[in-house]
């Protein structure tokens, strides 16, 4: 007797879910077009792990950002972060030994905390001051390098082979990530994240002290942009790059956006973003598979990030947000 | 006193009006650079040295008027430097075929780009700084498609006298970069257009009650500053004559610092053209002034970033505004 009403509704929660996360049904497809399209390459160890290692940098590249967007702004100084961050220890790390690792995190920090009491005292809109902000570290990492990439010495721990085939910068972003989604989902501080991303005024309202969380919120996601860099660093060759790539600030957005939080915020967060992260993985190993060349893969990220975008910011009409 | 106080507020009654930080900001700051870098190096102000700046100037401040234009009505482009380029490029690859046709050509095809930044934005709902980005993207990888990458020059007498000829000491890209910056200017002061501009920047709502179109305005809107940014890159192909697919891809930054370093606030609402000709001198008074200090382009970017950030912050009026929601 139990049994057909038990499936039904469990049949109910899957509907539901799906609903709730669309991606789901875009990441399936994906993958089942391009197993079939790609059958020998796709599934092969070798792609699997390069999905892995795609992952894993993009995810922790969109987990601060991710926590943000929640409150309806945005965070781009990440990429900032990171190569500010690399040069400093490759500069610091001759001097002070191992402990210069700690320098990435305490600029995520501070960068995050500096970031937050600007944009709320100064009330100026987070994306230009975090984009002037990422431009300035860029040339700082110009500076301090000499023009050139430096190659860092050592710490060959963070990517040294656990497990045959996969990542150890994998395993080190699941606590991290967790961690996120922990704050996020199970803690006051999501709470009043989400509330102030839905509803500013109404927050301030109801005795929120919305500068407080929002410098809060930026510092947080600086210190998982720290905490991430120091991973992504060796994960991505052991150097300081100083080259600007403009794809680098703008993949992480699109697994951010395409996961399912809005970009004017109120709803999603860090444990939508695993989902993003991994459909845009998949996505674009597929289309490195494909014989597309590289300058219209990146013609194709484009397109999907305004797809989703437009998606995204379907529902906002209704809610009386005014766009700018 | 109280009477002398009174008398002043009656030969006077717009000076105060007028005399907000945003207003005098630009212009202390302009007298200032001119001053410092004319101390350090004296062959600034020298007949050589205003050629340099004007041919540095002019493409600029074609582009950052289309700019000013959107961010007078609270919006943001990130795709100017984008269609820049892509106007450019379209000039250097079609003019074999086309002839001096290319740059209604070029100018047609960046205006539909600003068509479809403007319907993403006002008919999509789609925030204007994230769809104006994307568009970017997808420009940036349409033109590394045509051009492979490669560098590109071009030498058509006819096209590269557009920006080269002097007249009267000066040459004609400088008297192109006035004449839009007078029009923009005229658009933002004089006409209802430009009125109903200022005011979707203080307040979308109210105008929309009031009877106007908000949606197609905002269109036209970005229409005119992609139209603008495709102006630009067309002169700045004619007085150069060649160039990659790399030119200005760090250009959005000084463009925007000289925007706000004119007084155009982010908010919307306050500023226009007619400032930024102040910040856009300001701007490339630094540029140049550093590089012939000796400062490289690196230097150039940290002290720029830093600029932009603070002069957002000393053009945003405080008081009233501050309940605001900022995003």
């Amino acid at each position: 007797m139990n049994g057909p009403a038990k499936q039904k509704s469990s049949f109910k929660n899957a509907v539901q879910a799906v609903k709730n996360y669309p991606v789901v049904l875009i990441f399936l497809g994906l993958l089942a077009i391009f197993s079939v399209l790609y059958s020998q390459q796709f599934l092969s160890p070798i792609n699997l792990t390069a999905t892995l290692r795609q992952f894993v940098t993009l995810m922790l590249f969109a987990l601060g950002p991710s926590i943000v967007m929640v409150l309806g702004s945005m965070d781009l100084s990440f990429i900032g972060i990171w190569m500010l961050g690399s040069i400093l220890l490759w500069l610091l790390s001759p001097i002070i030994g191992p402990v210069a690792l700690l320098v990435i995190p305490i600029l995520g920090v501070a960068t995050g905390f500096i970031v937050g009491v600007i944009h709320t005292k100064g009330r100026i809109p987070s994306f230009i001051l975090t984009l002037s902000l990422l431009i300035t570290y860029w040339g700082l990492t110009v500076v301090l390098a000499g023009g050139y990439p430096r190659s860092i010495p050592g710490y060959g721990f963070i990517t040294a082979r656990l497990v045959p085939r996969v990542p150890t910068p994998f395993f080190l972003s699941i606590p991290i990530v967790l961690v996120a989604v922990f704050i996020s989902l199970r803690t006051r501080l999501g709470v009043y994240f989400s509330a102030i991303g839905s509803n500013e005024e109404g927050a301030r309202l109801a005795g929120i002290d919305v500068d407080k969380y929002k410098i809060l919120a930026f510092t947080i996601s600086g210190a998982f942009t720290g905490v991430g860099s120091v991973i992504l660093f060796k994960h991505l060759g052991g150097s300081a790059a100083v080259e600007f790539n403009l794809n680098n600030v703008v993949r992480p957005l699109v697994a951010i956006i395409l996961g399912g939080t809005p970009l004017v915020g109120g709803s999603g967060g860090p444990h939508r973003t695993i989902l993003g992260v991994l459909t845009f993985a998949v996505l674009y190993r597929g289309l490195h598979l494909s014989p597309l060349r590289p300058e219209l893969i990146d013609l194709v990220v484009g397109l999907v990030l305004i797809v989703s975008i437009i998606l995204s910011s379907r529902g906002t009409r209704m809610r009386g947000v005014d766009v700018t | 006193m109280s009477d002398k106080a009174m008398n002043q507020r009656r030969f006077f009654p717009s000076l105060g009006r007028y005399a907000t930080t945003s207003t005098i900001m630009p212009i202390v700051a302009t007298v200032v650079v001119i001053v410092v870098f004319q101390i350090l190096n004296p062959a600034f102000l020298s007949y050589q040295g205003i050629v340099t700046i004007a041919y540095s100037m002019s493409y600029f401040l074609i582009a950052a008027c289309g700019l000013t234009l959107v961010i007078m009505m609270g919006s943001f482009d990130f795709s100017v430097v984008s269609v820049m380029k892509l106007a450019a490029l379209l000039c250097v690859m079609y003019i074999g075929k086309l002839g001096l046709l290319v740059i209604p050509f070029a100018l047609a095809i960046c205006a539909a780009i600003g068509f479809v930044n403007g319907v993403l934005f006002a008919k999509l709902k789609v925030p204007s700084f994230m769809a104006t980005l994307g568009i970017s993207v997808v420009i940036d990888g349409i033109a590394l498609v045509l051009s492979k990458g490669f560098l590109m020059m071009m030498n058509h007498p006819g096209f590269r006298s557009i920006a080269v000829t002097f007249i009267l000491g000066m040459p004609s890209i400088f008297y192109w970069a006035i004449g839009t910056w007078i029009l923009c200017t005229s658009i933002a002061v004089i006409t209802p257009f430009g009125r109903r501009t200022y005011a979707i920047g203080g307040n979308p709502k109210a105008v929309a009650i009031s009877g106007v179109n908000v949606a197609r305005h905002r269109i036209v809107v970005f229409v005119l500053s992609s139209l603008l940014a495709g102006l630009a890159g067309v002169l700045y192909m004619s007085q150069l004559g060649g160039g990659s697919v790399k030119i200005g891809s760090d250009m959005m930054i000084p463009l925007f610092a000289s925007v706000v370093a004119g007084g155009t606030s982010l908010k919307g609402g306050v500023g226009g053209p007619q400032r930024t000709l102040l910040g856009v001198i300001i701007i490339t008074w630094i540029q140049s002034g550093l590089l012939m200090v000796g400062a490289g382009r690196d230097i150039q970017v940290v002290v720029l970033g830093i600029i932009a950030i603070i002069m957002t912050i000393a053009t945003t009026e405080r008081g009233k505004l501050m309940r605001t929601i900022v995003k």
